[in-house]
């Protein structure tokens, strides 16, 4: 009797601890873990968690359908605090809790440390939502993917969208410096702008993110002979509210184009009636994304983290797990090598944002379908949906 | 050209009032007060109710405009004399390199405080938007806020330099600046001022959130770094320590910044800061004292 209660607290006990010793845990439960070094403090979490608490609900679903390859999918984290160095910390964590694909953070610069090591272990690794090349093939090596878009996608479909869908011809381009990501957008654009009919660059300028004030760049714009007909914004948050703040605040009224990352609603209250305003989202957070299933994700998300998802970046997470899962499923092992190979097959894979193709030379996509998002009197919502004809070439991304 | 003079100047006016708020502090105890950026992002934060949310739950920043800005202005002052009683007071003998320090460390601290009860997403907000109507002054169309900025830095230059010139308090607070031992064996009561000019000082950063604020409608942690930045180099390039050379050089980096921005071509435009700091370095180099130097810091035999 003494001896089974001992016993059981002692296997009590090894269940207490399994967190620290995920790599012996994961020998004795025969787990397959998923680690996720990701900024749970530090500017970064706000990108980093909506992502993750859609991770999260995948392998949920997983989970509670027998789970992969007949293993439950266990998940260990490590805090990567914002922080490059601990970031690398944060990715040898989770690899010496036996993790078998590490999540990283979002962003290429912070996520590449964790991914470098995990690259170093020959482990799989993800970033959430990164959208620059590198982080993939090219710039952390063959075992690492994104679970995003390229950001010179959303630059091309925008000029695309804007010249077919809105006869948009007349085309300035207005590039944050601070940011890579906001010059991909921009490449993406000036890859496209050359194969559109008839459409033209009427002037261009540059700002920094964190400008005080961006007086003299609209001044240039005002300057033309003609108000451009659309003004393709290469920036993100915060710096992006403050750009379209003051261009509607001294009354250009061109449509405006950005990235992805100005999606949602909650900085719309800092342009109070904003109209033509455009942006491509993989998914739609405003309820009325045209897949229902989509809209049924978010009411899930709601459930579980008691608020809807704030914008499109909650939804690479989902993703990321379902491909890496397909793969894993396909490849009837969680072997390193095997899985990459399953991703590297994906052409066109259909998952809940849209198909996903990953190639020996891109672990990334560089097509994709969007929802274009316009935001009109103040109101966000969707308005069309739309493929580039082409995917962006090599040329165009490695700029 | 009438519309590259507006934005010089509605640069210039965000400059020269960090300047000064700088300039302010450093002429009475000879602290750079990295901080100040910090107070200006604190200011704005004051509108928002604590929450991590990404949706901002605006608080104070439904108040009327005769309430709101003396309330900003107030939470900027109240901070600043706070930030000297429980922190700079200590190090007042301390060397200026300590201060320094000392000032940096606050500025974290009211940093890391934001991020622990906003969280580091950006907030949204719409401060005045009455503001943010274009209007048109002599064929230049510009907002509304850059008029007001513009008219509102010279009211307040003047105020301040009325202040200093013909009150007491300003007397003692320019006798401390040019030499503070001997202002106070002159009974100049040196609480009293360097808390003033905190004060002062603190204002300022709060009239520079609510420009900032209503320009931008963003309420972020690291907004007041940028500002701040240039305001310690027009304090420099001003000569530190004199009040009016710290303005005459935030209007000169302001439209140093605007000029440059539209004269540069394309491919040179992104390296404007460069260019700008550039300028910085020569100025320095042919008066390394500083535009207008200030009295009480020139080297006596």
């Amino acid at each position: 009797m003494t001896r089974t209660r001992l016993m059981t607290g002692l296997s009590a006990l090894a269940l207490a601890v399994t967190p620290m010793t995920g790599a012996l845990a994961e020998d004795a439960d025969g787990n397959i873990v998923v680690g996720f070094a990701t900024a749970e403090t530090g500017f970064m979490q706000a990108y980093d968690k909506p992502a993750q608490d859609a991770a999260m609900i995948r392998i949920e679903e997983i989970n509670a359908a027998g789970g992969l390859l007949g293993k439950q999918i266990k998940v260990v984290n490590a805090d990567t605090k914002t922080d490059r160095a601990e970031g690398a910390k944060a990715g040898l964590s989770v690899l010496d809790a036996g993790a078998d694909m590490v999540v990283v953070s979002c962003d290429y610069d912070f996520g590449a440390p964790a991914a470098l090591t995990a690259e170093s272990s020959g482990k799989v690794s993800f970033f959430l939502c990164a959208e620059s090349i590198k982080a993939g093939v090219q710039g952390v090596g063959p075992h690492s993917f994104s679970a995003s878009v390229l950001a010179a996608v959303q630059g091309a479909t925008m000029a695309q969208w804007a010249h077919e869908k809105k006869g948009a011809r007349d085309f300035y381009r207005l590039l944050d410096t601070s940011y890579v990501y906001n010059k991909g957008i921009c490449d993406g654009f000036d890859w496209m702008l050359p194969t559109l009919a008839d459409a033209n660059l009427a002037g261009e300028d540059v700002f920094k993110n964190d400008d005080a004030s961006i007086a003299a760049q609209i001044s240039r714009i005002k300057a033309l002979p003609k108000e451009p007909d659309a003004i393709m914004l290469c920036t993100m948050m915060p710096g992006a509210v403050s750009a379209i703040k003051q261009i509607r605040a001294a009354g250009i009224n061109s449509m405006i184009l950005n990235g992805s990352a100005v999606d949602g609603s909650y900085w719309l209250s800092a342009v109070p009636d904003l109209s033509d305003f455009y942006v491509p989202v993989q998914g739609s957070v405003y309820g009325d994304d045209p897949n229902p299933d989509v809209n049924a994700f978010n009411a899930l998300y709601k459930e579980k983290t008691g608020s809807d998802p704030a914008t499109q970046y909650t939804y690479p997470g989902y993703v990321m797990i379902d491909v890496w899962a397909k793969a894993v499923e396909r490849a009837g092992s969680i072997d390193a090598g095997a899985v990459v190979a399953e991703l590297e097959k994906m052409d066109g894979e259909p998952t809940l944002f849209g198909p996903r193709t990953f190639t020996p030379e891109l672990h990334h996509q560089n097509k994709a379908r969007y929802l274009i998002a316009e935001v009109k009197d103040g109101k966000p919502g969707i308005v069309d949906e739309w493929t580039i004809s082409e995917p962006v070439p090599m040329e165009a991304l490695m700029k | 050209m009438l519309q590259v003079l507006f934005d010089a100047l509605s640069l210039g006016s965000l400059y020269a009032l960090g300047a000064l708020g700088i300039a302010l502090i450093f002429g009475v105890m000879r602290l750079v007060n990295f901080a100040h950026g910090d107070v200006i992002a604190f200011s704005v934060f004051a509108l928002l109710w604590p929450s991590t949310d990404a949706v901002a739950i605006v608080f104070a920043g439904h108040l009327p405009w005769f309430l709101l800005i003396p309330f900003v202005l107030a939470v900027g002052a109240g901070l600043s004399v706070l930030s000297e009683i429980v922190v700079f007071r200590r190090f007042r003998h301390a060397s200026p390199a300590t201060m320094m320090i000392a000032s940096f460390a606050l500025g974290f601290v009211i940093r890391y405080f934001l991020l622990m009860l906003f969280s580091s997403r950006p907030k949204s907000i719409s401060l005045l938007p009455a503001l943010s109507q274009p209007v048109e002054i002599l064929g230049a169309r510009m907002p509304l806020l850059q008029l007001i900025t513009i008219l509102a830095t010279i009211v307040m230059l003047i105020a301040l330099s009325v202040f200093v010139r013909r009150t007491r308090f300003g007397l003692e607070m320019r006798a401390a600046a040019e030499n503070f031992t001997m202002a106070r064996m002159l009974g100049v009561r040196a609480n009293r001022v360097i808390m003033g000019a905190f004060a002062l000082s603190g204002a300022l950063a709060g009239a520079i959130s609510i420009i900032l604020g209503a320009q931008t409608g963003t309420a972020d942690i690291q907004m007041g770094g940028a500002v701040m930045l240039m305001a310690f180099i027009a304090t420099v390039i001003g000569g530190l320590g004199s009040l009016e050379g710290a303005v005459l050089a935030g209007f000169l980096l302001g439209a140093a910044s605007v000029v440059m921005q539209t004269v540069l071509p394309p491919e040179a435009r992104p390296f404007r800061d460069a260019f700008v700091y550039g300028a910085v370095i020569l100025v320095l180099l042919f008066r390394p004292q500083g535009l207008i130097a200030a009295r009480g810091t020139k080297e006596r035999v």
